[in-house]
């Protein structure tokens, strides 16, 4: 990952922060140029792609796609790729938000806010299926 | 990675599944807002794995379960 890439990333974020959406690769520059960074920087961990075409999967901790996570932070909603990533979105905004997702279990709703770094119900517990070490050999399993 | 209201809701979401790692999601807050914070820093780069251990080592999660790759 060179300064180039690093530069492709920085763009690709902002886009994503500033629009609520992911950027076609042509709304980055040459959709070929922008295609083989974003394939560099999956290699290098620093974004998710989809295998079967290449669009963006991960921003990691935002997810491109619907999921369980859902956040409110900065006027606009968003969804975290898990539990940890969607607390990450209050941390990488650098703001206050409020999280909604439903027990894995038994279905009921689970919603509270993250207010100056502090989650408004502690009786909730995370649970992490996999070990540490694996978490890249199938990132959207873990 | 998930969110649940009690262990025992973990228990019985796992089923016959080996459990993994449970954590109050006090220390997951810490611990997202450690390894998140600088995602969007113009500035940003990889974190190096040994910064990584260092975030998981200060919220206190060490052992073999966390050891990075």
């Amino acid at each position: 990952m060179d300064d180039a890439d690093l530069e492709l990333r920085r763009r690709t974020y902002a886009f994503f922060v500033d629009y609520g959406r992911a950027p076609a690769p042509a709304e980055l520059g040459d959709s070929e140029d922008v295609i083989a960074g974003w394939r560099r920087l999956r290699d290098a961990h620093a974004l998710v792609l989809n295998p079967a075409t290449d669009e963006l999967r991960m921003l990691n901790p935002f997810s491109v796609v619907p999921t369980a996570y859902r956040v409110e932070a900065k006027g606009r909603w968003w969804y975290g790729n898990c539990a940890w990533d969607a607390i990450g979105i209050c941390a990488a905004l650098h703001t206050d938000g409020r999280i909604e997702t439903s027990c894995p279990d038994c279905g009921e709703p689970i919603a509270f806010d993250i207010r100056a770094g502090r989650p408004s119900d502690e009786s909730l517990l995370f649970h992490v299926l996999v070990p540490t070490r694996q978490w890249w050999d199938d990132i959207v399993f873990t | 990675m998930n969110l649940f209201r009690s262990e025992e809701h973990i228990a019985r979401w796992l089923g016959t599944r080996e459990p993994g790692a449970t954590i109050t999601v006090a220390r997951l807050t810490e611990l997202a807002c450690a390894w998140w914070d600088d995602r969007l820093a113009p500035d940003w780069v990889p974190h190096t794995r040994e910064q990584n251990t260092a975030i998981l080592e200060r919220v206190g999660l060490v052992g073999e379960f966390w050891e990075l790759a």
